[in-house]
């Protein structure tokens, strides 16, 4: 019912809320009224210190850093050279960066896609093998999802390794083609195809494991109920599973979207540190002008350009997540 | 949103009652799916760890090796053998442990306000921890160490677990809080009826049907915490403050990647995580028992 | 149950943090430390040179203990900036030669007097001109690598070749060689060339007299599309072409070029004096070729003259955060001792000074390599060249070229804009 309750009037809300509850208790919250006011701030506050402690004041400096020439002279000195708006200014008018803003785009959709849908699957998949298996699968995905990063990036750059690797082998000898010496990178198609593999397969365990605990909490009652309505397991899923799950749902996809639209370390050290300007993206941009070319206003003016973007790309999710998070 | 669907915990995983013929048929398909992408999740691991048992010469190789024929303990020597591994262990333990301990009880708290409390500033904070996890690493480096450095943090244990601690918060008070919705209100007014306080109920109600949630954070937190390289490398400078991704990093030099050492390494890093898993898996996927609903 | 969980970890948390707290508060940086930055290849490959000089700068100052921390090439500027921002960047660093001249530029090292230390009238000159910005000193030799041709005598007599190529045309024509006998076997390189080994097709550049880039006044100019480049450039195109079938984006340290030699479909490949004992190593490599590999100086185009090797090398130098910095000196010092420095050759690499190349040229492994750094060429002394690197300039090129994705002048052209655009303007 308070979903219905307009946003943002907390007080107004809190009144409105409180008043559906039963007499009893309203009367209990009359008395500690002054309590439970503070209470939410006494419970957050914690975590918000830590967050705003640790990250509050380096977020105002790379804002500023993004308004200054801040380069190796500068940052010895420790102080930068106001520029105003100069840096962006810069980077809008770099046609490199919007071809890299729009790669970046397309690689995010990709792999959200494929991540949200194959995570999914096989969560669903989950519920309808035998239970041997699914202790199988489940250890499986825990053991893919325990290898970190660089490893996991060293394990497939060696996979597809162009002398060595078992993947050229592999679809050699089951007569796919001609992988004698294939180069997945000669190509930036087939370069990316293979980072997208890695990135969906480092991703899936955390989105199937979510979602299956999403679907275990999802009540027996409603989906036998369904099924003797005589509704299709499709349209179960559909309409009674969906709905139930959306809220977990749009928690993991817009965080697939920060974390993919964000790769880095991926595309990084598949390549050796030193990835050609066909396969950079916004992260690998940031860095570059950061780190490698010693911009390191230009780099902060990107990230927060990034993190724009992203906010604006996950709009739709929040706004929906503000709603349907609101308290019953 | 019907208030007042009182559901009742149920068995969670949805039982498959009546086998008859054709649903076995169906679950033999399922199985052999299942099976497909078990070995295909599982390869890469297992190459890895394939790798780890191989004697160097056998690794690089024209035609892959399958199985090693010839498994040898010699990499995980190597890689035991590199300096500071058990330094790195022992700052790992530590890191990991802090940071779970301490962003389960933070985000835990923090939650149950987003969750179960309407107050001012509470969607601010929201889009907050959400666009905390938007800003890029890199690009923060620089501002981090900055203020490490002002907190005289870098080159200690201490500063890392603050930043682990941060970059952990959003996204397990994210996920927390998402479980506490999953709990009907009904439950804890049950608790209120016994004359319990409201934080009373809270942790006698809600604690213990969040389980899965503490661990799925705990999971992420562990995870997180263990694998990070990048704060690590930078912030920490002595050797024998590291931890084991930095050490493992150390494998890889200007001559190449020393493969066998540096996966028998990367085994060793995941063995923890898997432990830890297996101890608490039974809250997550085997055993889950809240059946508490969105209603 | 929980709760007292919950408890628990709390506990053991706050008592964790109290313990790392303690401990961290002893090792605050004191007068009595300095931090010395190493790449790993010192903590890899001559570990007793580290201790040489570790031991005789405490026999100097017994109160003082060195910290040598190894960084990794990947990632060690990274650090490094953050150290510079932070103000406790460590006392003594190294750096790639090439990596220099932008932080010397920058203002991020201290000036050393060159009288200060040991063999600096024998400096080898390459590293010695890395060293200096504008007429100073900021840097002291460490260490150079110069790269030959190592071989299998056993191929090359295989496909009738009598003696090692004494020029660019006999160095091609042996390959066709090569390839006629052994190139069958579809994995086979008569020469491994690997799409991004630049500092390899550079040298055909500067063996052709062309240039990277070239200064006139204040301004430099990209200059890979003139005449000479271009011809060098055609030439590498059609050895990679016809003599390589090595990875066309991969560079020469992934997979690592002497151990793909070790597996015997390579006849030969330009590499490090490190490289050659890589190749046989026990572990990784295959100590069975010990008696069929050499190597000998790659051949100028120009015949009887040898090809220009690129001198890779480091540096060690005195970041201007330190409080340490006469310690930071004597610790060079030790370091780049006569006694550390043979230490460092013996593990393949060229020692700082020219009084030691009588000992690489005395050791038959050695002396090809020293033999090739006779002549030597390297990158424009810019600040901005690291950029150039940084943007993977000629990588890039390389590999459009390599790939076919552009005709060599094209490539060449675009490339040099670029390298004109990011000297002039360090982007």
């Amino acid at each position: 019912m308070s979903r219905l309750a307009p946003e943002g009037a907390a007080l107004s809300s809190v009144a409105e809320s409180e008043f559906a509850l039963a007499s009893r208790r309203r009367r209990r919250l009359t008395r500690q009224r002054l309590g439970h006011a503070a209470a939410p701030y006494a419970l957050l506050a914690p975590a918000a210190v830590a967050i705003g402690v640790i990250l509050g004041y380096p977020m105002y400096l790379l804002v500023r850093m993004s308004f200054e020439k801040y380069g190796l002279f500068e940052l010895i000195r420790h102080q930068g050279k106001w520029v105003g708006t100069a840096n962006y200014a810069q980077i809008f008018h770099d046609s490199e960066f919007w071809r890299v803003l729009l790669r970046t785009a397309l690689f995010t959709v990709v792999n959200v896609t494929l991540t949200m849908v194959l995570g999914t699957g096989i969560a669903l998949l989950l519920l309808q093998v035998s239970r041997w298996l699914r202790i199988a699968l489940t250890t499986g995905l825990v053991l893919v999802w325990s290898i970190p990063v660089i490893v996991a990036v060293d394990i497939w750059r060696w996979m597809v390794d162009y002398e060595f690797g078992v993947a050229n082998w592999s679809l050699q000898h089951l007569h796919v083609g001609n992988f004698v010496r294939h180069d997945w990178f000669a190509n930036p198609w087939t370069g990316f195809g293979v980072i997208t593999a890695l990135i969906v397969w480092g991703a899936i365990p955390f989105i199937t494991i979510t979602i299956y605990a999403a679907l275990a909490q999802v009540p027996q009652e409603l989906l036998e109920a369904a099924a003797i309505d005589g509704a299709r397991p499709w349209r179960i899923f559909r309409e009674v599973t969906m709905p139930l799950l959306m809220p977990i749902f749009v928690i993991l996809t817009s965080l697939s979207i920060i974390w993919d639209f964000q790769v880095f370390q991926q595309i990084w050290v598949m390549l050796d540190g030193r990835p050609t300007s066909d396969y950079y993206t916004m992260a690998i941009y940031a860095f570059h002008q950061s780190f490698q070319i010693s911009e390191y206003g230009l780099g902060a003016a990107i990230a927060v350009v990034m993190v724009l973007f992203m906010f604006g790309a996950t709009l739709v999710y929040l706004r929906q997540m503000l709603r349907a998070g609101e308290i019953r | 949103m019907t208030s007042g669907t009182q559901i009742a915990p149920t068995p969670i995983l949805p039982v498959a009652p009546r086998i008859s013929g054709r649903r076995r048929l169906h679950k033999l398909g399922w199985n052999v799916l299942g099976v497909i992408v078990l070995v295909v999740m599982v390869f890469p691991v297992y190459w890895m760890v394939a790798t780890a048992f191989k004697p160097g010469q056998k690794i690089l190789s024209y035609t892959p090796q399958w199985i090693p024929t010839s498994p040898t303990l010699s990499n995980f020597r190597d890689a035991i053998n590199q300096p500071f591994f058990w330094d790195a262990v022992k700052n790992s333990v530590i890191v990991v442990t802090v940071v779970v301990a301490l962003s389960v009880t933070l985000a835990f708290l923090a939650a149950l306000a987003l969750a179960k409390f309407r107050f001012y500033g509470r969607k601010g904070f929201i889009v907050l921890i959400l666009g905390v996890q938007m800003v890029p690493l890199a690009a923060l480096i620089i501002p981090l160490y900055i203020l490490m450095s002002r907190l005289h943090q870098v080159d200690k244990l201490t500063g890392v677990i603050a930043m682990y601690l941060t970059f952990v918060l959003p996204f397990t008070v994210w996920t927390m809080r998402g479980f506490l919705l999953g709990i009907p209100k009904d439950l804890e007014e049950a608790a209120m009826v016994d004359g319990a306080t409201r934080f009373g109920a809270f942790v006698r109600i809600l604690l213990p049907l969040v389980g899965p949630g503490l661990v799925a954070t705990s999971i992420f937190a562990f995870i997180q915490a263990w694998n990070e390289f990048i704060i690590a490398y930078v912030f920490l400078h002595t050797p024998q403050k590291q931890t084991l991704m930095v050490w493992l990093a150390s494998f890889t030099t200007l001559r190449g990647t020393d493969w066998g050492p540096l996966m028998a390494g990367a085994t060793l890093c995941a063995i923890p995580v898997v432990v830890f898993f297996l101890l608490v898996q039974r809250r997550i996927a085997f055993g889950l028992t809240s059946g508490a609903v969105r209603g | 149950m929980k709760v007292r969980f919950l408890v628990v970890a709390v506990l053991a948390a706050m008592l964790a943090i109290a313990a790392t707290t303690a401990s961290g508060g002893t090792s605050k940086a004191q007068a009595g430390k300095i931090v010395v930055w190493l790449q790993n290849d010192a903590q890899n490959g001559w570990p007793e040179a580290v201790a040489l000089a570790n031991r005789n700068f405490k026999a100097q100052h017994p109160d003082v203990d060195v910290d040598v921390q190894y960084q990794t090439w990947g990632n060690h500027l990274q650090k490094f900036d953050a150290g510079l921002a932070g103000g406790d960047a460590p006392d003594v660093i190294e750096l790639g030669n090439t990596e220099m001249t932008k932080y010397m530029a920058a203002g991020a090292f201290k000036t050393l007097t060159q009288s200060a230390f040991p063999n600096n009238k024998t400096w080898l000159q390459g590293l010695k001109n890395s060293s200096q910005y504008n007429g100073k000193l900021y840097g002291v030799p460490y260490y150079a690598g110069a790269r030959a041709v190592i071989y299998r005598k056993d191929q090359y007599k295989g496909a009738g070749i009598k003696s090692t190529p004494k020029s660019l045309a006999q160095f091609v024509a042996d390959g066709k060689k090569l390839m006629k006998k052994y190139g069958k076997d579809s994995g086979y390189s008569a020469v491994y060339f690997p799409g991004k080994y630049w500092y390899y097709a550079m040298s055909f550049v500067y063996d052709y007299g062309g240039k990277i880039a070239v200064r006139s006044g204040s301004k430099w100019k990209g200059t890979l599309n003139s005449p000479r480049a271009l011809a060098a450039l055609n030439q590498v195109a059609s050895i990679a072409k016809s003599l390589s079938r090595a990875s066309k984006t991969t560079d020469e340290a992934n997979p690592q070029q002497a151990l793909v030699f070790s597996k015997g479909k390579v006849g030969s490949f330009v590499g490090n004096g490190w490289e050659w004992p890589y190749a046989l190593d026990a572990k990784l490599g295959n100590p069975a070729l010990e008696p069929v590999v050499g190597a000998y100086p790659m051949p100028s185009h120009t015949p009887g003259k040898f090809m220009p090797t690129f001198l890779g090398g480091s540096d060690l130098a005195v970041p201007v955060t330190t409080k340490n910095q006469s310690l930071a000196v004597d610790w060079i010092k030790a370091f780049t001792s006569t006694a550390s420095e043979s230490e460092i050759a013996k593990a393949g690499n060229i020692a700082n000074t020219t009084k030691l190349l009588a000992f690489n040229a005395s050791n038959p492994k050695l002396a090809p390599f020293a033999r090739a750094a006779k002549e030597s060429w390297f990158v424009p002394t810019s600040p901005n060249w690291a950029n150039v690197e940084n943007a993977n300039v000629l990588q890039n090129m390389l590999v459009k070229i390599f790939t076919g994705r552009a005709s060599v002048k094209a490539a060449a052209t675009s490339a040099s804009s670029q390298i004109t655009r990011i000297l002039n303007t360090g982007a």
